[in-house]
Parts: C-alpha cells; sequence; structure tokens
C-alpha cells in the first residue's frame, strides 16, 4: 500500500469460561465470548494503531481501509520508529493432558465445591474459590508476508480461606494455573492449606521492621527476581531512559552467583508460540554470572537499543503489543536449603507473595510475603506477619549470598501499561544479606 | 440499532426476567517516548453483557459482537442453571430520573489535535525543571452505556473521559503526575510542571532514620491506601461474607471522629457520576463513615436480597461475564480543614506496592516514591529512601486533619492528609 512502510493485524477470538464460588454459594458460573483485532501501520514516522471489535469476517477491502485508518492517525507522530530483523518461526504448544472444554462447566464446579468444602476447617469465616478457563485463537499477519496462527488454553484456580478471632481477620490463599490442561482434580490439599495458614496466621506476630539477613522461598525469590531486575530490563523503558540498567550491559551489578534468565519458549505460564509480533520466542539471560547480558525486546526496542533479540512481545486481546516478561527465573545454584538457613544465622524466611511493583527509573521496588518465620542461630522460629521487602536494584543482586538446588515456578498475572498477561516467575531458596524489611516495629 | 429488544422478547421466554447492557465508544490515544509522540492509537470498542435470572438462578454472559447475541443470551440462561438459588425479589422498573447527563461533555470530541496539545503542554511544564521526559500519555474518549431490562426500564448515558499523564526523570529520580475529567479543563503545563518539580526537587535526597514521624499523605497516596483497605471494607458483600473488619460496627466509631466519608453519585466533577447505577437502581447519596461513626454499607440488589437489605444503588460492571458487583461512584472524604504543609513532617507523594496491603486486617508496608522533608510549608529537603508500615484503620484512628488540595482519582475525591506518628523505616 502506498506510503505505508509495514502493517500488522493481530486478531485474536474466543471464549473464557469462569465458575465463582463463595462459601459455598456459586456466584456466578459462565462463558462468555470475544473478538478482538489490532491493526498497527507505520508510514513515515511512528506507529498508528487501530484496535477493532468483531473483526472476524471482514472483507478484504475493509481490512485495507482499516490499515489506511491506522496509518492516517499516525500524522502526528515525530518519533521515526524502526524495525529490527525478525526470526520467524512458531512452537509447538505442549499437549494438554485433558481438555479442560472437554469438561462439563458442571463438573467442573462440583470439582471446585470440593476444593473449596476441604477450606472450611475450624476458624475459618469465609472461603472462596474460582475457577478461569480462556481459549484464544490468534491469527497474526504482517506486510513482509509472514503469518501465525495458533489456539491456545490457559486454565487454573484460586482458593482463599478467612480466618476470624477475636475480631482480628487473616487469610491464606493457593493458586495453581497452567497450560497443560484441567489442573483442578485432586487439588483438595490446596483448601486445607490455604486454611490451615489463615488459621496459623492470627496467631502470628507483626514483624519487625529494619535490615536483616533474610531467606527468599522460590515463589518470593521468583517475584523478586520479576520486580528487582525483569521489569529494568524491559526495551521500552530502557528506550525511554527510564531504566537504571539503561548504558549497564557488560556491568556486575550482582554477585557472581547471580543468573537470571526470561524466557517465553520454556512450556510455563507465561509460555508464547510466537511473540505479538509474529516473532520466534527464545531465552535471554538478562544477567549472567552477576553481569547485566541482556534486554527484553520487541522489533522496535532492539533496533533503538540493541542488546538482546526481539521476541518479548506480548499482548492482551484488543490491545498494542508491549515489551514484557514471561517465564522470569533465578537459576539453581549448589546449596541445600538447610544450608542457607544456617548461613543466615539470624534473620528471616519469608514464603509466599502478596505481590509487589517497581519503579525502574528510581530502581527501587518493594513486594510483599504472605508469611515469614524468624531465625534464630540457624534455626527458624516463630512465625511472622505482613512482612515486606525493599531494595535499590543496582545494589540488591550484590546481597545474594547464597541460592539453593531447587528451582520452583509459580504463575501469576503481570500489569503494566493497564494490561494483565500471564506470567511465571522462579527461583531457588535465596539467602539475602542485609535486606531492608518493613515491620511494624523498628529495632 | 441493536437488537435489544429482540434479546428482551427471546429472553423473556427463556427465563423468569432478562436485562441487556450494551457499550460503546471510541477512543483516542497518543503516547510520548521521551519528548517525542511515537503513536497513536484509536479504539473502537463494543460490549455486550446479558444476564438472564430464572427461580432465583443469576445468569451472565458477555460479546463483543452484536451479531453474536443469540449465542451470549444462550450462554447467560445457561449460567443460570449453574448459579445457586437464591432469594430475588425482581430487577427495577423504570424510575422518572432527571435526563440531564452528569459530567459529560457533548463538545468533547475524540481529535488528533487537541491530544497533541495536551501532550505538548505537558512538555512545555516539564521543560521548566533541569529533567528529561521519559514517557507520557494523553487519551480522549467519548462512550455510550445503554440498559434495558423485561421490566420497560430502558435509560442511556453518555460519558466523555480526558487524561494526561507524564513521567520524568532527573539521574535516578523519578517523577510523575496525571490529570482525568470529563471536560478539557485540564491544564497540562501544571501537569508537566508537577511532573518535573518532583523528579528534579528529589534529586540529592538525604537518608533519615527509622523511627516515628509526622507524615502527610498527598491525594494520590491517601487514595492507593484508602482504595486497597478501606473500601473493600465497606462492601456489603464482603461484610456478610465474613471479610470486613468492619462487619459488626454499625453505629460504632471507626476512625477520627473529625472525619466523614460519603459516596456522591450526583458530584459534578466526578468521573463516575450518574443517575443511575449498573443494574438501573436509582443512585443516592450515601453515608458510609459520619463523623467518625459507621453507617452504612454498599449493596447490589443481588447482595441485597440475599441478605433482606436494600440496595444502595452502588452497583458497578466488574462483574464476571460482564455482570454488576458492588462498587462506587465518588467517594468523597470530608473533615477539618488545615495547612497540613506549615509543620514538619515526611510528605508523601505516593506509595510503591500499596496493592500489597493486608486488605482484611488493614496492615500494609509501602515505599515511599517522592517523600521530602517538609517544614514552614516548604519542601526542605528530598528524602532518598524509606519505607512506611502500619495499618490503614489506626492510622486514620486520630488524623491531625485535611488539606484544602482535594482531587478526583479515580472514583475517589480525596484531599492530602496529616497523620501523626507513623513508622517510618528508613536507611
Amino acid at each position: 500500500m502506498d506510503g505505508i512502510r509495514y502493517y500488522d493485524i493481530r486478531h485474536v477470538c474466543g471464549q473464557s469460561t469462569h465458575i465463582e464460588i463463595d462459601n459455598g454459594v456459586i456466584e456466578s458460573a459462565g462463558t462468555s465470548f470475544f473478538d478482538h483485532a489490532v491493526i498497527r501501520a507505520l508510514s513515515t514516522k511512528g506507529w498508528g494503531i487501530l484496535t477493532v471489535d468483531n473483526f472476524g469476517g471482514t472483507p478484504e477491502k475493509e481490512r485495507e481501509r482499516l490499515i489506511r485508518d491506522a496509518a492516517r492517525i499516525a500524522a502526528i507522530t515525530a518519533q521515526e520508529v524502526s524495525l529490527a530483523d525478525a526470526t520467524r518461526g512458531i512452537r509447538g504448544i505442549p499437549p494438554m493432558h485433558e481438555d479442560p472444554r472437554e469438561v462439563s462447566i458442571g463438573e467442573k464446579a462440583e470439582i471446585m465445591l470440593s476444593i473449596e468444602q476441604a477450606a472450611r476447617i475450624e476458624g475459618i469465616v469465609n472461603t472462596r474459590a474460582n475457577y478461569t478457563e480462556r481459549f484464544e485463537e490468534v491469527t497474526f499477519q504482517d506486510s513482509s508476508g509472514a503469518s501465525e496462527q495458533y489456539g491456545m488454553c490457559r486454565s487454573g484456580f484460586g482458593i482463599m480461606a478467612v480466618a476470624s478471632r477475636a475480631g482480628s481477620l487473616q487469610m491464606g490463599y493457593e493458586r495453581r494455573h497452567s497450560i497443560r490442561g484441567l489442573n483442578i482434580r485432586h487439588q483438595q490439599e490446596c483448601g486445607r492449606s490455604a486454611a490451615e495458614r489463615a488459621v496459623a496466621l492470627l496467631s502470628a506476630r507483626p514483624a519487625r521492621g529494619g535490615t536483616m539477613n533474610a531467606v527468599l522461598d522460590p515463589e518470593l525469590a521468583g517475584v523478586f527476581a520479576h520486580e528487582a531486575v525483569g521489569h529494568a530490563s524491559e526495551g521500552d523503558l530502557i528506550q525511554e531512559g527510564n531504566s537504571v540498567l539503561r548504558g549497564k550491559r557488560g556491568e556486575r551489578i550482582g554477585s557472581p552467583i547471580v543468573t537470571i534468565v526470561d524466557d517465553p519458549s520454556l512450556p510455563e505460564f507465561g509460555f508464547e508460540p510466537c511473540d505479538a509480533e509474529g516473532c520466534r520466542v527464545e531465552r535471554t539471560e538478562i544477567i549472567r554470572k552477576g553481569v547485566v547480558a541482556g534486554f527484553l525486546h520487541s522489533r522496535e526496542t532492539l533496533a533503538a537499543v540493541g542488546n538482546g533479540h526481539a521476541g518479548n512481545a506480548r499482548a492482551m486481546p484488543g490491545e498494542p503489543p508491549l515489551v514484557r516478561m514471561s517465564n522470569t527465573f533465578i537459576e539453581a545454584g549448589e546449596s541445600s536449603t538447610d544450608e542457607l538457613i544456617a548461613e543466615c544465622r539470624t534473620g528471616i524466611l519469608l514464603k509466599g507473595s502478596r505481590g509487589g511493583q517497581v519503579d525502574p527509573g528510581r530502581g527501587v521496588f518493594q513486594f510483599n510475603a504472605e508469611y515469614g518465620y524468624l531465625i534464630d542461630h540457624g534455626e527458624c522460629t516463630s512465625m511472622v506477619r505482613d512482612v515486606s521487602l525493599s531494595g535499590e536494584i543496582l545494589q540488591t543482586l550484590h546481597s545474594i549470598r547464597l541460592c539453593s538446588k531447587e528451582r520452583l515456578m509459580h504463575q501469576g498475572y503481570c500489569g503494566k501499561g493497564g494490561q494483565s498477561v500471564p506470567v511465571s516467575d522462579g527461583a531457588p531458596h535465596v539467602l539475602l544479606a542485609d535486606a531492608v524489611v518493613g515491620g511494624h516495629v523498628s529495632d | 440499532m441493536y437488537p435489544i429488544e429482540e434479546i428482551l422478547r427471546k429472553g423473556a421466554v427463556l427465563a423468569d426476567e432478562v436485562e441487556v447492557y450494551l457499550t460503546e465508544g471510541v477512543a483516542l490515544s497518543g503516547e510520548l517516548k521521551r519528548a517525542q509522540v511515537s503513536r497513536v492509537a484509536e479504539s473502537r470498542y463494543f460490549s455486550l453483557s446479558v444476564r438472564t435470572i430464572k427461580d432465583g438462578r443469576i445468569g451472565n454472559s458477555q460479546s463483543s459482537n452484536p451479531r453474536d447475541w443469540e449465542k451470549c443470551l444462550d450462554a447467560s440462561v445457561a449460567s443460570s442453571t449453574l448459579a445457586t438459588e437464591q432469594t430475588w425479589n425482581g430487577l427495577p422498573h423504570p424510575a422518572k430520573l432527571d435526563s440531564r447527563p452528569i459530567a459529560f461533555d457533548p463538545s468533547l470530541t475524540p481529535d488528533n489535535d487537541i491530544m497533541l496539545g495536551l501532550l505538548e503542554g505537558m512538555i512545555e511544564g516539564a521543560s521548566s525543571h533541569p529533567v528529561e521526559v521519559t514517557s507520557g500519555g494523553a487519551s480522549l474518549s467519548v462512550q455510550n452505556t445503554t440498559l434495558a431490562n423485561s421490566n420497560g426500564l430502558f435509560y442511556s448515558r453518555p460519558r466523555s473521559d480526558v487524561s494526561a499523564s507524564i513521567e520524568t526523570i532527573r539521574e535516578n529520580s523519578t517523577g510523575y503526575e496525571f490529570g482525568n475529567s470529563y471536560t478539557m479543563d485540564l491544564d497540562p503545563v501544571s501537569i508537566g510542571d508537577r511532573a518535573g518539580f518532583l523528579a528534579s526537587a528529589s534529586y540529592g535526597g538525604i537518608d533519615i532514620s527509622s523511627g516515628p514521624y509526622d507524615v502527610v499523605l498527598s491525594p494520590v497516596a491517601f487514595a492507593q491506601l484508602i482504595g486497597a483497605v478501606l473500601l473493600p471494607a465497606l462492601s456489603g458483600r464482603n461484610v456478610h461474607a465474613g471479610r470486613s473488619k468492619l462487619a459488626n460496627s454499625l453505629g460504632d466509631q471507626v476512625i477520627d471522629p473529625a472525619l466523614s466519608l460519603s459516596d456522591d453519585p450526583f458530584l459534578e466533577k466526578g468521573l463516575a457520576s450518574t443517575r443511575w447505577d449498573a443494574e438501573g437502581v436509582p443512585t443516592r447519596h450515601l453515608s458510609f463513615i459520619r463523623k467518625g461513626v459507621l453507617e452504612h454499607f454498599s449493596y447490589d440488589l443481588k447482595t441485597a436480597y440475599r441478605y433482606g437489605k436494600e440496595s444502595t444503588g452502588s452497583a458497578v460492571r466488574t462483574g464476571h461475564g460482564g455482570g454488576p458487583a458492588i462498587g462506587n461512584h465518588n467517594v468523597i472524604i470530608d473533615g477539618p480543614r488545615m495547612d497540613v504543609m506549615e509543620d514538619e513532617a515526611i510528605y508523601i507523594q505516593d506509595v510503591v506496592g500499596a496493592h500489597t496491603a493486608n486488605p482484611l486486617s488493614g496492615d500494609f508496608s509501602v515505599e515511599l516514591t517522592n517523600p521530602f522533608r517538609i517544614s514552614g510549608g516548604t519542601y526542605e529537603k528530598p528524602v532518598r529512601k524509606a519505607m512506611m508500615s502500619g495499618n490503614v484503620f489506626d492510622m486514620l484512628g486520630d488524623t491531625s486533619g485535611l488539606g484544602r488540595d482535594d482531587r478526583v482519582i479515580g472514583s475517589l475525591v480525596v484531599p492530602s492528609i496529616r497523620l501523626k506518628k507513623q513508622h517510618i523505616i528508613g536507611t
């Protein structure tokens, strides 16, 4: 098309199913449908982007008109966008052991009720369970003739239990999400463990704030990798000058035992067969043995910044792609978890995650544990609650003293620019020296 | 134009009651990368939600395709067969409501030049400080919502929205500011100026030691903590489900007797103002807390019917399948006003990680964004890095006073607040 140097169309349609249970009552259960397309065009300078609903069945002439509309609204852009060459190719989608769409919603509701029932132990005043399932049929094509097509299903569940005693409320929760098919069978234990944690937290003390040694469990250490390093390595933030990792490639920012990776090709919850620009997805070592080794990129940010490869452009259906993490993790080390606790001597063991946040330009992050245990003379003692950690990106990786041998991944959703995408984070147990712990009492 | 009547007619055969909620609109947005416009996006969106009720069982389904309405209706009916039966006394009937729109500017159009003016204004404002712009954005949108049900209710409501935001940096000090309105009364230059000031003035921060400090939360920081903890505790659903710390406190003093908290759905400048809620119940002024005493919780129809209460017109569309759920319109915090900046304190522009607060107990521990030591009404020294820990309910129990800078932040209208002896963790 005249004057249009590039365009692409990403069309996603599908359906989502949910079940929501609250105190034994099925509050809501059913299926909804979506059909969204994003049309991007480059003419002289920057992007023109059009997002439309009900794109399915749009005739060729109308598609051309939409591409021209996208190019037209870009007239006021001033930034010249270049696109780096892309490696094409789609990875095979890991097979599902049981396709959730082949199990009736009634049966799924029964299973979820049994997980929720398992959480109703003494001391629990509220139980809540939810199931989500989303099937997406994705079609991508661009002006170079590249085209990809795939269908993928993500499903999972969460269970939350609330314990109450003398006006005090605490909660425990478990969540599991998967790309490998229906994952709710034989999971009643999740309900019970969420409930037992909620009850135990009623007796836990608030944490003491200050600087101390901390052992992070794989779930929390995964969130740490995501917040402390992952976001700051995103190519768009580097390009904007809004990341403390800008210009740091080749610099040592952490201990030699630290290697942090993002890998959308890994068959975990953040898996993508190809990215939202039709690029092949690959492993990126962001930090290799303590040294900044690479950044995460779209074709645009790779051209502008360099250092890495395209393949990390991701998008919610109907939203333009952004540079995003996928499966982000700290590589396992050589120690045992017991060695970490012993080496910590006096400090805190932090477990589970209530999420986190980062200001990548300032290089400061915060994240919150679900619960923890005080470590005294190398042994875990009493339970504590409401513990958060904060730190500075450029200093904190130097403080990692030991990593254990087993890496575990946990699933979740990550928000950026108003879009939420499925991710997984993971790590081994990690010993962090002199961590800044937020608690209610000071030393 | 859309088959609303047809859905209601066919739905009436399949279920006791049917409701259609339809939203369509256009949004134009522009983004800055550094100080240049890097992309412009236009979004044309459509959403149809169908709710059906049969024998006290409620079903929902949603589709982005009007041609799919029969599939959506069938899915809604199928959904209702799965839901647990509950007491249900019917969808609302039409009421005589003032038909004049609130918080709507018919002259607002998604126009490239207007948007460019907003972006350029913010860049100009930031340029009066020694900072670089890293990113920013502006958007203009108009949408129309129609709600109809099988009791003959048929309401329609237009909305307009304009928003602008910008991020700046000086070395490793960052600044962020935003504005949001239903009309073109935003001053982009002052938004840019504030973002530039925050990054610039935060440069070269000092370390402070841990301990108790008097604190001033800006409207932004205050809104973050209230939104994460206090608002969920006022939802009737959380109250009856055992998830609210305030569940047994009606009539009790729950916060500082100087403070009041209410929802005003008719506020002229409110972004979520409306005369009917998301299921057609006429909205009303709702006093949650008056002079520290807890007066009301919020209800939608489903929760109200289940627990023998009355809907407070608090339904919003955030539920699964586009269904209604309890929310709020414009929550206002009021109380005695003072010059919060006069005496010594730590001023906190924003917090990192408010969403990690414990919504049940109210405990939080957050990192501070743009903290300053203030005295005599001026920002004396920036603080490099600090955390604040506490409990939202305790924090509101004994406050010093509110500022005079009320600000609309989403569905909250809040001023800054001065707090006594909060727990700060320094470095």
